[in-house]
């Protein structure tokens, strides 16, 4: 079995996490031939994607754009200061009586929670979600040494329970529907069967409030950190997010170190823009600002609050090449936008990030020779970089990785011929007229050979390649290609005068 | 305290390193945060209005009431809840006394969550929560619930009810007025636990169908009090 294939029969998380170098192709095929898949993460999309336009019109008007400046300014000049305001966070959470503790690796962070959870004997963890506790595989970890975890985001929940893995940095199930849910909660759970989503969501609760009532640890990720009060922020529509940092008696927060702001009115401008970016909702149901454990004279709360920040891979993007890819406030924008992954899905992407970010970012974070496809799975018509709320430009950045991969050489021999001689044509008006001559009488020549010349079209030379030679071959697996017709545009453009 | 971690220092210095720092470089002031673009309410707006179309837009149950009408107004809600068996927590009220007794009146126990020391456990099994708010957002309708000495982290968000009670004159225009309070330089410390609240809980996970009260309370009523 090739890398390829292999990576079909993975399940739960392992679909993240793939043999690698991953080869992106065989998910692709499978999600391409997936009807239902398409039709799901289709409409999901495009409907956030709408309602983000709308909203954000409707809210900033012509400020839109200048909004989201001031939130790129914001991240930007953290990161660009990252060395003080990572000291003055240390500093103000310590005084606050958190626990801060430093992880240089996903493994680091790892030993750090689950030393805590064996210290303090711990034995039950509700979760809420967090990206950087499925960088660091967390939950194994903590099972491993006998800590029931249970994850309470309700699509994580179901994930969780159905052995599946996430798709979507915002809306994890999207993949799934409401029969999969059915199924597994009449396997797992024993309850009776149904595909109402109210009364499935009503199940889950009531499975979820026990949890919650008897756990002792909290683990929860945040969306963002507040260096001068030293607070840790944590924005979730289901109250989740709430519970976990309300109820056990330990609370660990594990935090990459983007997620910093300088300042309360800075946290605002992203508050502002991050539920509307995410669902085209005016902001989140549940913003919790926590600063510190319980208090002396409160009555409730968590007695210890930790605080892991972990690095796992982000020094090495915060160099000022490529520091600005850090900005991303994880609202999921870029992924609704884009019309790859509104086709492919979440897994195609084979790791934790998927859309155009996680094709930014995990070859960064892995390594470009480890996942060579996925700066190629943009078709770079700039949707994600128009829907940041934080102007990360994507495209621009995919194309430097496309570059690097040239120079690298991690770019296939045969692919690097034939775009040479195509750069090189393009070059002198001879060559590119001649190459397009060549061009055309081939395709035609196969377009005839195959018997679909002239079919259809007032271009009665015109046919149809659903096989075209070279590296086009993968471009006509799914779609046919027209042949060139009689006129070129240069013949247009010399007639019109 | 460091569980097998770095130590700050060498993980500080990574980070200096990429930004080419040989020691942490104190920056200017961070970007001014231009009111123009960021405010979306000031204090020239209607703001009972504003607040309260708002909260009703993003699904919460909105009434305007004057203080008179409190009382009874909030015990007729619980009467119609069939709530028995609650959880308080508005004693900065003036009505607070009257209200409580009206509520025990009316056959309904309050739970003592201050006695005892499982706080938090009692109010899995109430029926609603009953809370006065630290401030309200007009921008969003949005209510701030914080824990103190007199409110558990729990009022707003363990009972599947919740109904909280905001004077006109604690509505704040936008978020950035509500934080330009935590600006202050004497340094007195933010609560432990700030919660914005807008709505009730919500998902969309199972096939983009909005449901209502998957953690958190599926119903709040909000009681605003123009006179107050
Ligand atoms: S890159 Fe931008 S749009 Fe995409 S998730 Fe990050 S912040 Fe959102």
């Amino acid at each position: 079995m090739s890398a390829s294939t292999t990576s079909l029969t993975l399940k739960g998380h392992d679909i993240l996490f793939p043999p690698l170098p991953y080869d992106m192709h065989a998910r692709a095929d499978l999600a391409t031939g997936d009807d239902q898949l398409q039709r799901f993460i289709n409409n999901a999309t495009l409907s956030k994607d709408l309602q983000r336009r709308e909203v954000c019109a409707q809210t900033f008007g012509d400020n839109y754009d200048a909004m989201r400046s001031l939130a790129a300014e914001i991240k930007q000049h953290t990161l660009d200061h990252l060395d003080h305001y990572l000291e003055q966070f240390v500093d103000a959470a310590t005084g606050t009586g958190a626990h801060v503790h430093f992880a240089a690796t996903a493994q680091q962070a790892n030993e750090i929670c689950v030393g805590i959870a064996k210290r303090e004997k711990l034995t039950q963890c509700v979760k809420s979600k967090s990206m950087v506790t499925e960088e660091m595989r967390l939950v194994p970890a903590l099972v491993k040494v006998g800590v029931e975890v249970v994850e309470t985001d309700l699509g994580e929940f179901i994930i969780q329970i159905d052995d599946d893995a996430p798709s979507h940095i915002v809306a994890p199930m999207i993949h799934k529907d409401r029969t999969a849910v059915a199924r597994a909660f009449e396997r797992e759970l024993g309850s009776p069967y149904t595909e109402n989503p109210q009364e499935l969501t009503q199940i889950a609760r009531n499975h979820l409030r026990e949890k919650y009532r008897t756990a002792d640890l909290g683990i929860c990720g945040a969306n963002f950190l507040v260096a001068r009060t030293g607070s840790a922020v944590i924005c979730t529509n289901e109250g989740n997010g709430r519970l976990c940092t309300s109820v056990p008696r330990v609370q660990v927060a594990i935090v990459g170190i983007e997620k910093l702001v300088p300042d309360m009115n800075h946290l605002a401008v992203l508050l502002k823009l991050l539920a509307r970016s995410s669902l085209g909702q005016p902001i989140t149901v549940y913003n919790h600002i926590m600063t510190g454990p319980k208090r002396k004279h409160e009555l409730d709360g968590p007695e210890q609050m930790h605080i892991i920040l972990v690095d796992n891979g982000r020094t090495e993007i915060l160099r000022e090449e490529t520091r600005e890819m850090l900005r991303c406030i994880r609202c999921g924008a870029c992924l609704n936008a884009c019309p790859v992954y509104r086709k492919l899905g979440g897994h195609a992407y084979g790791a934790v990030y998927s859309g155009p970010i996680g094709a930014l970012i995990t070859p960064m974070f892995k390594g470009l020779d480890k996942y060579p496809d996925l700066p190629h799975a943009s078709s770079l018509c700039g949707a994600c970089y128009e829907a940041c709320p934080v102007k990360i430009n994507i495209p621009k950045y995919l194309i430097q990785l496309r570059a690097q991969m040239v120079r690298r050489r991690i770019t296939k021999w045969p692919d690097r011929l034939f775009y040479g001689l195509w750069g090189m044509s393009l070059r002198h008006p001879a060559t590119y007229r001649f190459g397009g001559w060549v061009q055309k009488q081939m395709f035609r020549a196969k377009a005839r050979a195959a018997g679909t010349a002239g079919r259809g079209d007032r271009y009665t030379d015109r046919g149809w390649l659903s096989k075209a030679p070279g590296p086009l071959a993968g471009w006509t697996r799914a779609r046919d290609l027209p042949t060139p017709p009689s006129n070129s545009f240069r013949y247009w453009w010399k007639m019109r005068s | 305290m460091t569980e097998h971690g770095e130590q700050r220092e060498v993980f500080l210095g990574r980070v200096r390193a990429a930004l080419g720092h040989t020691q942490t470089i104190v920056p200017d002031e961070p970007p001014a945060v231009d009111e123009a673009l960021v405010r979306l309410a000031t204090h020239d707006d209607d703001l009972i209005t504003m607040f309260c179309d708002r909260a009703a837009s993003v699904g919460m149950h909105v009434d305007r009431i004057t203080a008179d009408e409190l009382v009874d107004q909030i015990v007729a809600k619980l009467v119609e809840l069939d709530a028995k068996w609650i959880v308080v927590g508005f004693d900065s009220l003036d009505q607070a006394d009257a209200l409580n007794n009206a509520i025990e009146a009316a056959d309904i126990q309050i739970v003592n969550w201050l006695a005892g020391g499982a706080t938090m456990d009692v109010q899995f099994d109430t029926d609603v929560g009953v809370t006065d708010v630290h401030a309200a957002l007009a921008e969003t309708g949005s209510l701030i619930c914080n824990v103190d000495a007199k409110h558990s982290r729990g009022l707003s968000l363990i009972p599947p009810v919740h109904i909280a009670i905001v004077g006109a004159r604690q509505i704040l225009p936008d978020m950035l007025d509500y934080f330009a309070t935590q600006h202050d330089a004497t340094g007195i410390a933010l609560p432990s636990s700030q919660a914005i609240i807008s709505g009730p809980s919500k998902t969309a996970d199972i096939e983009g169908q909005l449901v209502t009260g998957v953690h958190g309370p599926g119903k709040v009523f909000v009681y605003v009090v123009e006179d107050v």
